[in-house]
C-alpha cells in the first residue's frame, strides 16, 4: 500500500511540533470513546496513538490560549468563560462553540459558579442526545 | 472487544488525574497559573469532542476508501481536512515510534507462543505437574 503523505507540496520539511507532555492519555479509553459513535466500526491498533498525539497538541493548545487570556485579565486563575474566549476567536475550534455556549460570562461571586456547575451536569445528559454538526449521522451507543 | 462489555458505564470521558498531569506538564505549577473546577471539566468535555469529531472525520474517510477499519493515515487526512494539519508530523512520529515499540516487544519473544503448544495444552501440561508433584508430597508425607 503506497505509503505516502496528503499530496500537498511542502517547500519545507514539515515541522514536528513540540510538546512538553510526557503523560499519555489512556489508548483503551480513547478507543472506546471512539466506537461511542456507532458509525465507527473497527479500529486499527495504531490509531488510538496517533488519535491520543493529536489529542495532546490540541490541549496544548487550549491550555496555552486560555492562560494567554487568563495572562490578558491578570488573573492566575483560568476559569471557564476565559476557556469559552480563547475557544471562540479561534475558527479552527468552532466545533466546539456548542459545548462552551452552556457558559455564561464571568460572574463576580462563587455562588454564580457554583449554579453554572450543577446545570452543566444536566446540560451533559443533554449533550450527548443532540446531534452536534451533522457529522455522519453520528449516536451515541446506550448500554447494550 | 472486552473493552466495549463495560455495561451501564458511561465512561465516556478522560481521568481526570491524567488530564490534570497533562495540564501541569503544560503550565507548571511554579508559574502558579491554575485552573478552576469548572474549566477544568470543561476542557476534558472539549477533548472528548476533539477525539469524537476527528473520529467521524476519519471513519467517512476510510468509507470512502472502502475500508473497514480507521487507520492511521485516515486519521491524519481527517486532520488535514479539519484544519489541523499542523499536528500531522508529530502524529506520524508518534505512530511509527509505537510500531517500533511494538516490533522489538514481538522480537523479544514470547514464551507461550515459543512452546509450541495452544494455551489448552500449556494448562493440561499444568495440570498434570500439579497432580504428578501432590502425588509426589502425598507420598513422601
Amino acid at each position: 500500500m503506497p505509503r505516502g503523505k496528503a499530496a500537498v507540496p511542502v517547500a519545507k520539511e514539515p515541522e514536528i511540533m513540540e510538546s512538553p507532555v510526557r503523560t499519555k492519555f489512556p489508548t483503551a479509553r480513547i478507543k472506546r470513546i471512539m466506537q461511542a459513535d456507532e458509525e465507527v466500526g473497527k479500529v486499527a491498533q495504531q490509531t488510538p496513538i496517533a488519535v491520543g498525539k493529536a489529542l495532546e497538541l490540541f490541549m496544548v493548545q487550549l491550555v496555552h490560549r486560555s492562560a494567554e487570556v487568563a495572562k490578558d485579565k491578570n488573573s492566575k486563575r483560568i476559569t471557564a468563560p476565559m476557556l469559552k474566549q480563547a475557544i471562540d476567536s479561534t475558527n479552527e475550534w468552532d466545533f466546539l462553540r456548542d459545548i462552551v455556549a452552556k457558559v455564561t460570562e464571568e460572574k463576580e461571586g462563587a455562588r454564580g459558579g457554583r449554579a453554572k456547575a450543577e446545570s452543566e451536569s444536566d446540560e451533559d445528559a443533554d449533550a450527548g442526545e443532540v446531534k452536534k454538526k451533522g457529522r455522519g449521522g453520528r449516536k451515541k451507543k446506550t448500554a447494550a | 472487544m472486552s473493552d466495549h462489555e463495560y455495561g451501564g458505564n458511561d465512561d465516556l470521558s478522560l481521568p481526570k488525574a491524567t488530564v490534570q498531569k497533562i495540564v501541569s506538564e503544560i503550565l507548571p505549577p511554579s508559574t502558579g497559573v491554575s485552573f478552576t473546577k469548572e474549566a477544568r471539566d470543561l476542557l476534558i468535555e472539549c477533548c472528548v469532542e476533539f477525539i469524537t469529531l476527528v473520529s467521524s472525520e476519519a471513519n467517512e474517510i476510510s468509507e470512502k476508501e472502502a475500508k473497514k477499519t480507521i487507520a492511521c493515515d485516515h486519521i491524519t487526512k481527517a486532520l488535514d481536512t479539519l484544519g489541523f494539519g499542523d499536528y500531522v508530523p508529530a502524529v506520524l512520529e508518534a505512530a511509527a515510534q509505537h510500531k517500533e515499540t511494538q516490533r522489538v516487544r514481538e522480537k523479544r519473544g514470547n514464551k507461550f507462543e515459543d512452546s509450541g503448544m495452544t494455551m489448552e495444552q500449556l494448562f493440561e501440561l499444568q495440570q498434570k505437574e500439579f497432580e504428578e508433584a501432590k502425588k509426589k508430597q502425598s507420598g513422601e508425607a
